[in-house]
């Protein structure tokens, strides 16, 4: 054991480029988004751990966790001898990193993406990392493609979208301005029918039924978990009794990773239906 | 027996963890001939100071609980009755919250001490708040501190969630985690931070027993048996906010084992401070360490926080002595 100890404390030493060349750096990786990348890039065998954000795809969760990425334990991390942290620069406690960094493991901390350009660039970065640098300018310019295919409508007044998160126990939250939620909009173009506030904030069923969204979009933490029996007003727009609404995985939604083009469809696909002038379709 | 306890809990504590070092590995350590890095990092920088602050904070809780019971002659005392608690978060939750925004300058000057100072600052503060208001005319009115911390209470925990409702799903996500108390970032600053004002309350805390036991036969009888009683009240206050304050700016908040572990002594051993408080620091700071264990191993590589494990393991435990006994 004391062998392996010090085989991984070598290995850690060498800058990750190196390791990259030299096949599989030990990774543990938390972000959801960014393990959704590794394993979209055929990479999960470099994966010695994650996080609890990472759920996508299923098969992550034979991994071992390390527990929330605002909270990494430092004996945790370490006891799986990764040679890098790949994470985002959500990552806390700063302590932690710090620590990590100073027994040899490559803490690197990609931004967080809120745009289908940021999206492309951290996809083109953990490529890099893992020493799939084609596969993953493959699958940004793939991104880009499809994303080109989704109209976005430049002309009139957008469409105003509702975005609400059913987020277990804070029961429905509103997405106002500054969150991922808004940044989704803005990609497809789309309005956000709340961008008076900002963050997330509980849903008032009044304030709901006076935003006469031209859509809704639901995000879910789970599946199955947003009911619609109890959301009457919701029921009430407009907008739900048409059908221009979507009901998804927050992951999918919200993540800014490799399936963004997917939730741009998804989410252009009752945006279409609520514009007038669809410049949709190719 | 206590101190056998303390002893096998700080044994158990230093060797196990998430990453693997075998008792081999850690005698190879301790006397030099083990030379391996990480290993000495996890043993001597992550589990060594996390098992003298986790003792500290511990035996600090515990300690105030038994003085502030003493002195409120109520079995519901606990460090958070006087302020301490809701003082440190509301002034915590400020730093996550309005630290990006409000209070940037300062905040740089701070760096990664702004948290804990401003914790401690706001608890004591608000003990020595409720303090204020209890004082007229040169006494200190028991009655009045308890109520006062009350309010203080009610009116710092709307202040955390007036802060809360305003903050963004990042901030409420890293003071959630905050308000659930960890030791896991226990580094030898904060055991040289904190550590001062935790070992200065333990030390003054048995200077209060006998006057503590006075207070028991009620609140004039101190004066009759020769001790200045204002004077106990002002010990009592300033040792328990100060050392809480301490514990919390480092730890975040971890309840129970205040209010339970003098319970735990008293029946064990008796009613008589000079014994429960010595005791309930011995009590304390193992609870927290034994706490502080599991809540590493049994999600390894993860960690649960610490006020989360107190209260899973603590609670049935405590009802079960309920049950058995009826505690006085």
């Amino acid at each position: 054991m004391r062998m392996n100890t010090l085989v991984a404390f070598f290995a850690a030493c060498l800058s990750f480029s190196m390791m990259a060349q030299a096949g599989q750096p030990r990774i543990v990786s938390a972000d959801g988004s960014i393990t959704e990348t590794v394993y979209a890039l055929g990479a999960e065998e470099s994966l010695v751990g994650v996080d609890t954000t990472s759920n996508y795809p299923p098969e992550v969760r034979s991994q071992p966790r390390v527990g929330y990425l605002r909270a990494l334990p430092f004996e945790g991390v370490l006891a799986l001898r990764p040679d890098v942290l790949l994470t985002t620069m959500e990552a806390a406690p700063d302590r932690t990193l710090e620590r990590l960094k100073q027994a040899g493991v490559e803490v690197i901390q990609l931004p967080v993406a809120r745009s289908p350009q940021d999206t492309m660039a951290r996809i083109r970065e953990v490529g890099r990392v893992l020493g799939k640098g084609p596969e993953a300018g493959a699958m940004a310019a793939d991104i880009q493609k499809r994303i080109e295919r989704i109209g976005i409508n430049t002309q009139g007044k957008p469409a105003q979208v509702l975005f609400l998160m059913a987020a277990g126990n804070h029961g429905v939250m509103i997405a106002g301005q500054d969150t991922a939620a808004s940044a989704l909009l803005d990609a497809l173009g789309a309005g956000n029918a709340m961008g008076d506030m900002s963050g997330y904030k509980p849903a008032n069923r009044e304030a709901l039924l006076a935003s006469r969204p031209d859509a809704i979009v639901v995000a879910e933490s789970r599946p199955g978990q947003f009911d619609i029996a109890q959301w009457p007003q919701l029921a009430a727009l407009d907008a739900w009794k048409q059908g221009r609404y979507y009901v998804g995985d927050s992951m999918l939604l919200l993540g800014f990773g490799p399936r963004l083009p997917q939730a741009m469809e998804e989410v252009a696909g009752v945006l279409t239906e609520a514009r007038p002038v669809a410049s949709a379709s190719d | 027996m206590i101190l056998g306890a303390a002893l096998a809990v700080s044994v158990v504590s230093v060797t196990s963890g998430a990453y693997p070092l075998s008792t081999v590995d850690i005698l190879g350590l301790l006397q030099g001939d083990l030379d391996d890095e990480i290993a000495r990092m996890v043993l001597f920088d992550v589990r060594l100071p996390r098992l003298i602050l986790g003792f500290l904070v511990g035996a600090v809780l515990a300690v105030s609980g038994a003085i502030l019971q003493g002195l409120f002659r109520n079995p519901l005392a606990d460090p958070g009755l006087i302020g301490v608690s809701a003082g440190a978060s509301l002034a915590a939750v400020a730093v996550i919250v309005l630290g990006g925004t409000w209070l940037g300058g300062w905040l740089d000057l701070a760096g990664v001490w702004a948290l804990p100072i401003a914790a401690f600052a706001g608890g004591s503060g608000t003990v020595f708040l409720a303090w204020r208001i209890a004082r007229r005319a040169g006494r200190t009115s028991v009655a009045t501190l308890l109520l006062a911390g009350i309010a203080i209470n009610a009116i710092a925990g709307a202040g955390t969630g007036l802060l809360t409702f305003y903050s963004s799903d990042e901030e409420l996500r890293s003071l959630t985690f905050w308000t659930m108390g960890s030791l896991g970032h226990a580094a030898w600053d904060d055991v040289a931070m904190a550590g001062p004002w935790l070992l200065l309350s333990l030390c003054a805390a048995p200077f209060l027993a006998r006057p503590l036991d006075a207070f028991l036969l009620g609140e004039h009888v101190v004066g009759h048996l020769g001790y200045n009683a204002d004077w106990a009240k002002r010990a009592a206050v300033l040792i328990a906010g100060l050392g809480v304050g301490a514990a919390v700016a480092v730890s975040g908040l971890i309840g129970f084992v205040g209010l339970v572990v003098p319970h735990l002594v008293r029946q064990a051993l008796g009613a008589g401070h000079r014994i429960v408080i010595p005791a309930s620091a011995l009590a304390g700071g193992t609870l927290l360490v034994g706490a502080d264990c599991l809540a590493r191993v049994v999600v390894a590589p993860a960690e649960l926080p610490i006020g989360l494990m107190m209260a899973l393991i603590g609670g049935p435990f405590f009802l079960l002595l309920l049950l058995r006994t009826r505690i006085t």
